[in-house]
């Protein structure tokens, strides 16, 4: 894998001169953001690296922060390890999670290693509310962060500075993984794993160690969701934390190393942006992570390879049409699908069917700042039209680019 | 006794709901070797199917136009999403049956919203088979149960007895010497998905009027037939029907019993290290119904690892 230097340098600075310029709800959504990149480099390096697909990782980054806020809560609140150490508990207690469960899941592979990780991510999600002294039952426990080398932690600034640090050590040491001899033989793993019996090495310990190393990065993601939220909850296991990684992995596309953690970057960011604007977000991940799988299967970052393919073979001009050409496309399947969809849900809230039951009518909707009438024609002209717009568009680049496109 | 005795019964009928779900997957994933995430997601399009018909045509009518339905999408899946990404192998197919379970999920909370609709029994059905002690037997539990097994012996008798389970068999045994003998193995592999559907969306719209029907169910269910089909073995019928059984017996059992390991220990006289260790050692063995599927599934992987009933190791 080729590594840009410069391009690198001038990330980190970006990242490093945040707190500068954004405000703090905005900084607040960065360490999300940075905990969901590394969540999902750590998903990546199991998933597509050694090539195991777990549906359950929310087991590890659960147990991390769990780990992490009893540590922080050790000795009367005093903290086990000062807290800027604090993570590394997290990343303990998910290796040894990982350790065990891996050592059960690994015994098979494919479909079933997936359906197992399934099964001990929601073994450990019945169990958790029952044992409240570990998990604080229903409610969760919180904690406090302790002020440490003269620093207070106070602040949202220390604290995204102290989540940057870490998440960009882990990625950079899981990026080292991929260059020892253990990284190596993940991929072998991934590739042919009888071969690799035939050639002597202990296939079992080395699926275990893959999964454990995953794990353990998980766990330290949750252990800086922890520090950051100063709480944990039994929902940090639930299925949708798990799915959350897996579709926003995929999105960016983990045959590249960067990508799971751009893919996470981003859809958190999304998710942060549209929260308020629409209640259907998990509806257009879903939507997005299938026509990736479809039509891109390298996910989004494997787009911008295309992308440089295309310039290679057919030059700057046509390349550059064709790209303007899908994404027209694409921005009007999008309006159309968005439009559509927030508009059937707007009508099929219990809201509005109070409202239409008591007006003994369909009054219209409020969407975009102007009311669109439910019973009249060109409400649905607009989303029809835009829907068959971009179908036409996407017929055109297809006939056009064909094979690269 | 008669608490006993109810929740065999109970765990029985809960088991035979198991086995209508998991059925359908366990043939699918002999056949095609495709995990479908998405199979418990026909489970709850049937009861939404049935839920939503239920007004204008009547509970039984839109019981069976619910299992066409989850059928249709079934036969939809297969035919332009699962068929397009054949090529990139089983993992990107789980991935893919994944997302479309999502999407089915969130689909639902979009026209149904987040909680529980009000699906019901019709009141000609609600009434008791029997009574045993003081207690009453609702008779729609039996209708399920006799649903269940009238689906397994029709699914025996097809795929043993008849020329299509001939050919169905072939295509799961080797599937290119099917074809290459001129069967359609891409029709039998939509129509073996289409029906496995079906079977899914029927326990639904039967299931869905007895327990909730809400936008989780898919999950619930989808999660304890996986291990259903672990535990059985992937790809048998009968361990499907066998693992079934068993886990909703033990849950059933499970529920009732009110005792933890610490009362287990006095009995070696290590009670009062027990109750003071707490954690696992005090939880009622009630409270941890839940989770005795999967440690079922765990041990079973320990010591069986193709399942009970399954031959591919």
């Amino acid at each position: 894998m080729r590594m840009n230097l410069p391009l690198l340098v001038a990330g980190v600075a970006l990242l490093a001169a945040l707190p500068a310029v954004l405000p703090g709800g905005l900084l607040i959504a960065s360490i999300q953001m940075l905990v969901a990149a590394l969540f999902a480099s750590a998903y990546g390096m199991l998933s597509g690296r050694a090539g195991m697909l777990s549906f359950g990782h929310a087991a590890y980054f659960g147990m991390g922060a769990f780990a992490t806020v009893h540590a922080m809560n050790a000795f009367g609140g005093s903290g086990l390890l000062p807290t800027p150490l604090m993570p590394l508990v997290g990343a303990a207690a998910g290796l040894a999670i990982g350790v065990v469960a891996g050592w059960f899941a690994t015994q098979r592979s494919g479909t079933t290693f997936a359906m197992i990780t399934l099964a001990i991510a929601e073994l450990l999600h019945a169990l958790a509310p029952q044992l409240k002294g570990l998990f604080g039952g229903e409610s969760g426990i919180s904690t406090m962060r302790a002020p440490s080398l003269g620093l207070s932690f106070g602040s949202t600034t220390q604290v995204y500075y102290l989540t940057l640090v870490w998440v960009l050590l882990s990625i950079a040491l899981l990026y080292f993984h991929t260059h020892t001899p253990a990284g190596r033989l993940t991929l072998a793993l991934r590739e042919n794993g009888h071969r690799l019996r035939f050639l002597g090495y202990n296939v079992h310990g080395l699926g275990v160690s893959a999964f454990a190393i995953s794990a353990m990065f998980s766990g330290l993601a949750g252990g800086l969701q922890a520090l950051s939220n100063e709480a944990a909850n039994y929902a940090v296991f639930d299925a949708g934390v798990s799915a959350t990684v897996v579709l926003n992995s995929y999105i960016g596309g983990v045959g590249s190393f960067l990508g799971p953690a751009l893919g996470a970057a981003l859809m958190t960011f999304f998710g942060y942006a549209v929260s308020d604007a629409t209640q259907s977000w998990l509806l257009y991940q879903g939507v997005l992570f299938v026509l990736v799988m479809m039509f891109a299967p390298t996910g989004l970052s494997g787009l911008f390879g295309t992308g440089v393919r295309l310039v290679e073979q057919r030059g700057w001009r046509p390349a550059v049409f064709s790209a303007l050409l899908v994404g027209g496309a694409a921005v009007l399947l999008t309006a159309g699908g968005v439009f559509a969809v927030e508009l059937l849900q707007r009508l099929c809230s219990q809201d509005y069917r109070a409202l239409a039951q008591a007006a003994a009518e369909l009054p219209a909707v409020t969407l975009l700042g102007r009311p669109w009438s439910p019973t009249s024609v060109s409400t649905w002209m607009l989303p029809a039209s835009l829907l068959a717009c971009g179908t036409v568009l996407v017929f055109v680049a297809r006939r056009r680019f064909g094979s690269a496109a | 006794m008669d608490t006993f005795v109810f929740s065999l019964l109970n765990g029985t009928v809960y088991g035979l709901l198991l086995f209508m779900v998991s059925a359908g997957l366990t043939l699918v994933f002999g056949m095609m070797g495709v995990l479908n995430f998405a199979h418990a997601s026909f489970y709850m399009l049937g009861a939404y199917f049935a839920y939503t018909l239920q007004g204008p045509i009547g509970f039984g009518p839109a019981v069976v136009a619910a299992t066409l339905l989850s059928g249709a999408v079934g036969v939809v899946v297969e035919r332009w999403f699962l068929r397009r990404v054949h090529h990139h192998g089983h993992a990107h197919e789980l991935l893919l049956t994944f997302g479309l379970s999502f999407i089915i999920a969130e689909t639902i909370k979009l026209f149904f919203g987040n909680y529980p609709v009000d699906y019901r029994i019709p009141p000609a059905l609600d009434f008791a088979a029997f009574t045993i002690g003081r207690q009453q037997y609702p008779a729609y539990r039996a209708l399920m149960a006799v649903v269940a097994l009238a689906m397994f012996g029709a699914l025996w008798l097809l795929l043993t007895r008849t020329r299509i389970g001939i050919v169905v068999r072939a295509a799961i045994y080797r599937p290119r010497m099917a074809q290459a003998l001129g069967h359609n193995v891409q029709l039998v592999f939509m129509g073996v998905f289409g029906v496995g559907a079906a079977l899914a969306g029927l326990a639904g719209a039967i299931a869905g009027a007895f327990y909730t029907t809400n936008p989780n169910m898919a999950l619930e269910v989808g999660v304890m037939v996986f291990v259903v089909v672990v535990v059985g073995g992937l790809g048998s019928l009968g361990g499907a029907m066998l693992a079934s059984l068993l886990i909703g017996v033990i849950t059933s059992l499970a529920v009732s019993v009110d005792r933890s390991l610490a009362d287990l220990l006095s009995v070696v006289g290590a009670g009062a290290w027990a109750e003071a260790v707490g954690g696992l050692l005090t939880l009622k063995l009630s409270s941890l119904a839940a989770t005795l599927p999967f440690a079922l599934m765990l041990l079973i992987l320990l010591v069986r690892p193709a399942g009970l009933m399954g031959e591919k190791a």
